[in-house]
């Protein structure tokens, strides 16, 4: 009967699909409350949902909102896993605010509300990249609206086009400069690792090491030898930033992370067992090439025009220096003024460097062997 | 039943005439919704919110089989071959396009070979015919019976496309071909489905009527399609009560399929029984050919309703070339002629349409669209067409006459 079945293929010869085929509509819009975040709405049919994860629970054919909320959860991890929104290429986080339902010609559609909650103010490119069942259904369209503020882009979706970019605003250079300067100095204050490494090469800064500590005498020797280390600093760690942001240079981030751990606990021995003391400034040169690489993740597939990208990688550059220029200026004149105290030369010195040895090593275990060390995670950040 | 409205908009448990009138202003709500698509959280946890098919529908069933047979055989082109086409036939008799992307899914992983399987490239093909990608699906046909000149689904398809098409002399060879690699029966289908478009209805309705009664081990849809064929070719001799009886036998052997209940409901309407052919879709409002012949009919019958259900299609329409697609070419020009009176932008789209279809109703809305429009002399190539062909059809040959007359 094979011949018969077949003939059906004739049936068809002048009919048409009479309904539309599949679609979902996303729109994503500025906030012009909050710089950092995209405000988006996806409305995706409940057939789809249903065909792709499953709504209909008791499967009597009739897809209730009781059911549906069950799926919440199952809806917005399936959904959201199959969009990217980058902005200038850094990625934005995707955070479900609401569930909605909403009516289109073709039936009733799961609404999703979300964030992009982009790591920058708003960016100057805005890209979606789409790829909702595709596995399931090649002829899927996201039909996708970006506005910003009034200009607005639209495309329709699919596997042979799966992204659109919207520009969002004109260039503004100095825009771009002062909000990544902000994002750097924001990136050395809240990175610990960062702060306790300079720390360390600074404590011995206000001391000259013979048989012991001897402090020094006056002010001007303890800040040249601090202007040397963090200049050794600067100038290393924004070789490796800039080349890591550039493409030049890829170090995984494990790797990565794992030196930056190890440079802390280098620099916090060496004030326990001294081996290096008049060339700290060399110490800080070489790790400092770490720690640019580790700068860099917060910039990790930065994508700009070349204007665009020397206002923004240049920004953050000095937006870390400042960041560590504010750490020094207010640990240089204290530490002078405590030097000579048992303090400074026991507590601090000593004790600090063990303390700060002691951490160092939990996150060198931690990030290089890729374990969590309980009684370790639940005192300090990774 | 999956393409009700969803319950919000009807009242599915209601008596019937409440139930209309309910219906029509409910939907109304539905529509002006649907056009500003405000996002809402429903009342209560036990609002339907969408049809979907169920687990007690036998096609379901099988989908689900075959999908467990295809989980377990992944490289098995039999098996994703068998559910491609029960995806493929649920589209069809049901016309939710949403099917043909599944079967897609389903052969994509063979497409991607450089000569993928002859049972895949077929699927692939008519996935292709039915999305009207006529050129597309032709060039895979050739392509596959160059590598088996046996496959008589091959040849049947590549014969429906070129009628499509209006290449009749390729549909003719194909026809012959496929009475050789499947037998009488079928060549006799294919040939009388040939005559009955080129000029010869007579001819095709004789010999239909020798192949009316396949005997009791045919399925249904068979049936259907033979009978379905039958009311055309008789619409076509003019004799619409004799068409009529087809297209009610049609119905029985296939209940409810979408393909019939659009072409019945147009040939209702040319009949001047609007009433009639409101009733006929009254159930199948998702879908967008029913749809159609619903709007025209409330149009006809000077309904209320027949306002917003025009600002609901205008939507359905606007849905569609926001994913860039357009499919519904000639239906399109035959909504802007009859509903919107927009005669311009109807003969646009027909003579887009004319490009890659050229069935009698595709002939027809050119024809009046040109008409229409003061323009008859855009549609001289249906005029060649027609001359070449031999097609006549008394819903075309007056209007073919009426453009000749004029200078």
């Amino acid at each position: 009967m094979c011949a018969v079945a077949t003939l059906l293929a004739l049936a068809m010869a002048t009919s048409v699909s009479a309904h539309k085929e599949s679609d979902a509509y996303l729109t994503l819009r500025t906030d012009p409350t909050d710089t950092h975040r995209m405000r988006g709405q996806w409305d995706i049919a409940l057939r789809d949902l249903d065909y792709a994860i499953g709504i209909d629970g008791n499967h009597d054919g009739n897809i209730t909102w009781g059911e549906l909320k069950a799926r919440r959860e199952a809806v917005e991890r399936y959904a959201l896993g199959h969009l990217a929104v980058q902005g200038d290429g850094l990625v934005c986080t995707l955070e479900p605010t609401g569930q909605a339902v909403d009516e289109h010609t073709d039936g009733t559609y799961a609404v999703i509300l979300f964030d992009a909650v982009c790591d920058k103010n708003i960016p100057s490119r805005l890209t979606v990249t789409y790829t909702l069942m595709y596995d399931i259904d090649p002829y899927h369209r996201g039909i996708v609206t970006l506005h910003a503020g009034t200009r607005t882009a639209g495309a329709a979706l699919g596997p042979s086009r799966p992204s659109a970019s919207l520009d969002m605003r004109e260039p503004d250079r100095w825009g771009e400069f002062t909000s990544f300067l902000v994002d750097g100095i924001w990136h050395i204050w809240s990175g610990i690792d960062h702060i306790l490494f300079l720390l360390s090469l600074l404590f011995p800064a206000v001391l000259l090491r013979t048989d012991g500590w001897v402090p020094v005498e006056r002010f001007w020797t303890a800040c040249l030898d601090v202007v040397k280390i963090v200049t050794a600093f600067s100038v290393s760690h924004s070789i490796t930033l800039s080349l890591a942001v550039l493409g030049f240079v890829h170090v995984p981030s494990r790797l990565v992370e794992s030196g930056i751990a190890l440079s802390v606990l280098v620099a916090a021995l060496n004030n326990i067992v001294p081996l290096v003391h008049r060339r700290a400034w060399l110490v800080a040169f070489a790790f400092g090439l770490v720690h640019g690489l580790g700068f860099a993740s917060a910039l990790t597939g930065l994508q700009l025009p070349p204007g665009a990208m020397a206002a923004s990688l240049g920004g953050f550059s000095v937006g870390v220096e400042i960041g560590q220029e504010a750490i020094v200026l207010a640990f240089l004149p204290i530490a002078f003024a405590l030097r000579k105290t048992r303090f400074y030369r026991r507590g601090l010195l000593r004790w600090g460097s063990w303390t700060i040895a002691a951490i160092a090593l939990g996150w060198f275990i931690e990030r290089a062997f890729d374990i969590t060390l309980p009684w370790f995670s639940v005192l300090m950040p990774n | 039943m999956e393409h009700l409205s969803p319950a919000r908009c009807g009242a599915a448990r209601r008596p019937w005439l409440p139930r209309l009138l309910i219906a029509f202003m409910a939907c109304g709500a539905c529509m002006a919704r649907a056009q500003d698509a405000t996002p809402y959280v429903p009342a209560r946890d036990d609002v339907v919110l969408q049809r979907v098919p169920p687990r007690t529908d036998p096609r379901v069933r099988q989908f689900d089989t075959l999908r467990a047979a295809v989980a377990a055989k992944p490289g098995d082109v039999a098996v994703a071959v068998a559910l491609a086409h029960a995806y493929i036939d649920y589209g069809r008799s049901t016309g939710d396009a949403r099917y043909l992307g599944r079967a897609m899914a389903v052969i994509e992983p063979f497409m991607r070979t450089a000569t993928p399987p002859v049972p895949v490239a077929l699927a692939h093909a008519t996935i292709l015919q039915s999305r009207h990608a006529f050129n597309e699906a032709r060039a895979e046909l050739e392509a596959v019976l160059r590598r088996d000149p046996d496959s008589a689904q091959g040849w049947l398809t590549l014969a429906s496309v070129a009628m499509v098409q209006g290449d009749y002399a390729a549909a003719n060879h194909a026809c012959v071909q496929l009475a050789n690699a499947a037998g009488g029966f079928m060549g006799q289908v294919c040939s009388a489905s040939l005559r009955s478009l080129d000029g010869h209805a007579p001819q095709a309705y004789a010999l239909l009527t020798m192949i009316e009664d396949p005997g009791p081990r045919a399925p249904p849809d068979i049936r259907a399609w033979i009978e379905g064929l039958m009311a055309d070719t008789a619409a076509r001799m003019g004799k619409p009560d004799v068409a009529d009886g087809h297209f009610r036998s049609a119905l029985r052997w296939a209940p409810g399929d979408n393909f019939l209940l659009a072409d019945y409901g147009e040939f209702l309407l040319d009949q001047g029984r609007a009433a009639e052919a409101l009733t006929l879709v009254a159930g199948d409002t998702q879908s967008d050919t029913s749809f159609l012949v619903r709007v025209r009919a409330e149009a006809m019958l000077g309904l209320p309703a027949a306002a917003i259900d025009t600002a609901t299609m205008d939507a359905r329409f606007a849905d569609m070339a926001r994913r860039g697609d357009h499919l519904f070419l000639r239906e399109q020009a035959d909504f802007l002629l009859h509903i919107h009176h927009d005669a311009a932008a109807a003969l646009a789209l027909a003579e887009l349409n004319w490009k890659t279809q050229r069935a009698p109703k595709d002939a027809r809305v050119f024809l009046e669209a040109a008409l229409a429009a003061g323009q008859p002399r855009a549609a001289a190539p249906v005029i060649a067409f027609v001359a070449a062909s031999g097609m006549s059809d008394p819903t075309i040959d007056p209007l073919v006459a009426k453009v000749k007359a004029q200078p």
